[in-house]
C-alpha cells in the first residue's frame, strides 16, 4: 500500500473541498435581513433536539451543531432559536452544485452544504486549483449570495482541513509538497477519527500536534496503534490520503439515514421512517438510471449497537420493492424493543438500470405504481423533498427532527 | 421382525418414501425408513413432520411380524447395489440384519417407538383423477411455479377445483402454466401445493398409467391415494394471484407453428442472447416467423421459419428459456401463439388443455 501511495505523489492530483459557511444560518439571515449579525440557530432547543446550525454570532459563544438545543440555550440565551427549512436548504443546495458543476464532473457532495471536488486535469481549461477555487467562490456567490470557504490540496484529507483553518469566506490552497508543513502545527483532534475516544490514546504517547505524529515512523505508530489505527494515523498525518473523489454515479452504495430525537419504539413509526428513506433512496437511484440488487438496513439502539442487515433482491429502484424489503429485514431483528435511535436504507449491488424490463403478468397494479413514481418525482424536482408524501399513519406528528 | 421381499418391489418402494427424508434435520430420527410387518404385507413410512408418505408392499413372506427403523440413504444405496432378486430382513434388537445373495450387512436403526405417527386426513373434500393424467398435469405445471423470492407463491402449485374441473396452475409472476382437467365431482377446493409433494407424487406414478390417484383436501393438509401408496403434505399458506385475470381474451396476431421446429430454432437464436436479460425477438409478418437475439459482445442470431398466421403482425420480445422449458413438456405437432404488444400477455396453447401465459420483455 505504502509503494502506491508513494507512487502517486509523483502525479499530484488537485482537490478542492468547498464549504459553505454557517449554511443554514447563512440562508435565514440572508432571507430575513432581522435576522443578520444576530446569534442565529437552526434547531430547536427542546431537550431532545439539536443544533443543526449555528450563526457565526452563536458560535462565539460556544454554540455548534449536533450540540443538544438545552445546551445551545445555556450557553447563548439570547440565542434566536429558527425552525429549519429543509426545501430551502435543498434548493440552495442545489444551486450551489450546479456551480461546482461548471468546472468538473468528479463531486463527491458530503451533505447539502460541502462537496469534494477533482479538479485535476482542469487546468488548461480554468487555470491552477487556487485559480478555479477564486472563481467556484465568486460565482457561488453571484448565484446564491453565500459565501463558501475552499481548501485546496492534493488530497482530501488535506482540503478538508484547508477549507476550515480560515472560516468564513476563507481560500488556503496548499502547494503539492507542502502537506507535511502545512498540518504539524494542527493539533492531532484534525485528523479524521481522532476524537473523544482516541485523542487520548495519543496524548498518552505524547503526540499533541499533527507534526509530533509526522515524527514517528510507520512501524512506529502500528506498533503502539495496531496494524489499523496506526497506519490510519501514518496515512493522514503525512498528507498521503489516496481515497478518490468518487462522484455519485462511482458510488458503490447510496442510502439515506436518520436519527431520532425519540426512540422510536412502535412498528408504525419504523415503518413510516423506512417509506420515507427508501422514497428517498429510490428516487436518487431513478435520477441517476441505476437499479439495486442490494437492500442493507441499517439499525441503531439507544446504547449504540448497531445492527446491519442486508438482502439480495431482483434489481430494482422501486420505492416500495425497498421499502417492502427494508420492512422484512427490520422484523427479522426487532422486536419493539429496545428502542431505535438510527435508521438507515441503504442501495448497494448498484448496476445501470435496464432499459430492457421483463414484464410482469400482476402489473396492473405495478405500472399504476410507476406512474405514481414519476408523478412524484416530477414534483419533487419543482418544489422540493418534502413537497408531497405518500398517505400513511402519522404523518402529521413526527417523532424525528428535521434535517438531522 | 423377520421378512422376506422382492428386491426390486422394496426398491421402488423406497424410491417413493425416501424421497420424504429430509437431507438435513434437526431431528436425526427422521433420516429414518419405518418398516412395519403385518399380516402378509409390509409398509414403508417417512416424514419430515410437513409431509409424509406411506407404501404398503403385499407380495411379501412374513415370518415374524413386528417394525425396525431402516436408515433411509443407507438401505436406499444398498437395495440400489443389491442384485439378487430377494432380500431378507431380520430385526435383532435395535439392529437390522439384511442379506441378500452371498451379502450381509447390519444396519443400525433407531427405536421404531420413537418415530412420529402415521396420520391420515380427516375429513376432506374428494376428487379421483387418473393418475397418468395427473402426471401430465404436474409436469405441464410445476416447472413454472417460482423458485426465487417472489411476491407470489413460492415452490408451490395452485390446485383449483370449481364447477367439475380440477386445475393446477403454476407461476412466478412472469409466466403463467395452467392444465386442467374435467372431472366427476361437484366439489370445490383451492389448495396450494408444495413441489416437493408432487415430486414426490410424480415418482409413484407410472407414464400413461389408468389407475385411480385419490386426493383429499382439508383444511390445512392434502391427501393422496393412489394403490398401495400415500402421501399426506401440509399446504403452503401463501397468496396465489387473480390468475384468472392474465389469461388473454383476445389478440392481435394468431400464429400456427410447427413445435419441434420453433423448439430448434429457438434454441439457435438464444446461443446470442444478451448476457444480462435474456431476450429473443420474434417478429411476424405475413406467414414468416423471424427469431432474433443480439449480444453485444458476442455477436447476432437471425433465424426466419414459416408459420401460419392471422391478424396484424407485430413484434415482441421474450425470454428464450420461458418458452423453451414449456416446449419441452408438450407434445403437440403445432402449436399456437396468440400475441399483442409488450404491455400485454401471450398466450401460448401447448395442449387441448394446457395453457402457457408469458408477460413480454418491454422497452427494447
Amino acid at each position: 500500500m505504502l509503494a502506491t501511495l508513494l507512487k502517486m505523489a509523483d502525479s499530484p492530483r488537485t482537490i478542492l473541498h468547498a464549504d459553505m459557511d454557517a449554511f443554514y444560518a447563512a440562508i435565514e439571515q440572508r432571507d430575513r435581513p432581522e435576522l443578520r449579525g444576530k446569534p442565529v440557530i437552526i434547531g430547536g432547543s427542546g431537550p431532545r433536539q439539536v443544533v443543526a446550525t449555528a450563526s457565526y454570532e452563536a458560535r462565539a459563544f460556544g454554540v455548534h451543531s449536533a450540540m443538544p438545543g438545552v445546551r445551545a440555550k445555556q450557553l447563548c440565551p439570547h440565542g434566536i432559536f429558527v425552525r429549519p427549512r429543509p426545501q430551502v436548504y435543498e434548493a440552495v443546495s442545489q444551486a450551489v452544485q450546479s456551480v461546482f458543476a461548471r468546472y468538473t464532473d468528479r463531486i463527491e457532495p458530503l451533505s447539502l452544504d460541502e462537496a469534494f471536488l477533482d479538479v485535476t486535469g482542469c487546468e488548461p481549461l480554468f487555470g491552477d486549483g487556487a485559480a478555479i477555487a477564486a472563481m467556484i467562490r465568486r460565482d457561488v456567490f453571484a448565484a446564491v449570495q453565500l459565501t463558501v470557504s475552499v481548501g485546496v490540496a492534493s488530497c482530501k484529507f488535506v482540503a478538508k482541513v484547508a477549507s476550515d483553518v480560515r472560516k468564513p469566506d476563507g481560500l488556503v490552497v496548499v502547494p503539492p509538497g507542502q502537506e507535511r508543513a502545512f498540518l504539524a502545527p494542527l493539533p492531532v483532534s484534525r485528523l479524521w477519527g481522532i476524537g473523544a475516544k482516541t485523542e487520548p490514546l495519543l496524548q498518552a504517547r505524547s503526540l499533541r500536534t499533527i507534526g509530533d505524529v509526522q515524527a514517528r515512523s510507520h512501524e512506529q505508530l502500528v506498533c503502539d496503534f495496531g496494524e489499523h489505527l496506526g497506519a490510519h494515523l501514518f496515512v493522514l498525518a503525512n498528507g498521503l490520503d489516496a481515497r478518490p473523489v468518487e462522484s455519485e454515479r462511482e458510488a458503490k452504495t447510496l442510502g439515506h439515514e436518520l436519527t431520532f430525537e425519540q426512540d422510536l419504539v412502535t412498528a408504525e413509526q419504523a415503518h413510516q421512517v423506512l417509506l420515507q428513506l427508501s422514497e428517498q433512496v429510490g428516487r436518487r437511484l431513478r435520477q441517476q438510471d441505476r437499479s439495486a440488487r442490494v437492500v442493507k438496513l441499517k439499525l441503531r439502539h439507544p446504547d449504540f449497537t448497531t445492527l446491519l442487515r442486508q438482502r439480495t433482491i431482483e434489481a430494482t429502484q422501486d420505492d416500495l420493492v425497498l421499502y417492502r424489503t427494508a420492512v422484512d429485514l427490520l422484523r427479522a431483528c426487532w422486536r419493539g424493543r429496545p428502542g431505535i435511535r438510527l435508521l438507515g436504507v441503504t442501495a448497494a449491488g448498484l448496476g445501470a438500470a435496464a432499459a430492457a424490463k421483463q414484464g410482469s403478468l400482476f402489473a396492473v397494479r405495478d405500472m399504476r405504481a410507476q406512474k405514481v413514481l414519476a408523478a412524484m418525482d416530477a414534483i419533487r424536482d419543482r418544489h422540493g423533498e418534502g413537497a408531497v408524501r405518500r398517505g400513511g399513519p402519522g404523518q402529521q406528528s413526527t417523532p424525528w427532527g428535521p434535517g438531522v | 421382525m423377520k421378512i422376506l421381499c422382492d428386491r426390486t418391489q422394496l426398491q421402488e418402494a423406497f424410491g417413493v418414501v425416501g424421497s420424504v427424508v429430509p437431507a438435513k434435520t434437526t431431528k436425526p430420527i427422521l433420516q429414518n425408513i419405518l418398516l412395519t410387518a403385518g399380516d402378509g404385507s409390509i409398509s414403508l413410512f417417512a416424514t419430515d413432520l410437513e409431509m409424509a408418505a406411506k407404501v404398503t408392499i403385499d407380495a411379501v413372506k412374513v415370518h415374524k411380524p413386528g417394525s425396525v427403523l431402516l436408515p433411509a440413504r443407507e438401505c436406499s444405496a444398498l437395495l440400489r447395489e443389491l442384485s439378487d432378486p430377494t432380500v431378507t430382513l431380520e430385526r435383532i434388537d435395535q439392529r437390522c440384519r439384511l442379506e441378500s445373495g452371498g451379502g450381509s450387512f447390519v444396519l443400525l436403526g433407531e427405536d421404531p417407538e420413537q418415530f412420529p405417527e402415521d396420520t391420515a386426513i380427516k375429513s376432506g373434500k374428494t376428487v379421483t383423477i387418473p393418475s397418468g393424467r395427473m402426471l401430465r398435469m404436474i409436469q405441464e405445471t410445476a416447472f413454472a411455479a417460482a423458485r426465487e423470492d417472489t411476491r407470489y407463491a413460492i415452490h408451490g402449485v395452485m390446485f383449483d377445483m370449481a364447477a367439475g374441473c380440477l386445475r393446477l396452475v403454476a407461476t412466478d409472476g412472469r409466466r403463467l402454466s395452467l392444465s386442467y382437467e374435467n372431472v366427476d365431482s361437484k366439489t370445490e377446493f383451492k389448495a396450494i401445493v408444495p413441489l416437493r409433494a408432487l415430486s414426490t407424487l410424480g415418482r409413484a406414478i407410472s407414464d400413461g398409467s389408468k389407475e385411480d390417484l385419490q386426493i383429499a383436501v382439508g383444511d390445512k393438509q392434502i391427501e393422496f391415494r393412489l394403490g398401495k401408496v400415500r402421501l399426506v403434505c401440509q399446504l403452503l399458506d401463501s397468496r396465489f394471484p387473480d390468475y384468472e385475470g392474465v389469461v388473454p381474451k383476445a389478440a392481435d396476431t394468431t400464429v400456427e407453428l410447427n413445435r419441434a421446429m420453433l423448439e430448434s430454432n429457438l434454441r439457435k437464436t438464444a446461443i446470442l442472447c444478451a448476457d444480462d436479460l435474456r431476450s429473443v425477438r420474434f417478429e411476424v409478418q405475413d406467414s414468416l416467423l423471424r427469431l432474433m437475439a443480439e449480444n453485444s459482445t458476442r455477436g447476432r442470431a437471425d433465424v426466419t421459419m414459416d408459420v401460419t398466421t392471422k391478424g396484424a403482425g407485430g413484434s415482441i420480445n421474450f425470454n428464450p428459456d420461458f418458452i423453451l422449458e414449456a416446449l419441452r413438456v408438450c407434445d403437440l405437432d403445432v402449436v399456437r401463439l396468440d400475441m399483442s404488444d409488450d404491455s400485454m400477455p401471450a398466450k401460448f396453447t401447448l395442449g387441448e388443455s394446457f395453457t402457457y401465459v408469458v408477460m413480454p420483455i418491454s422497452g427494447t
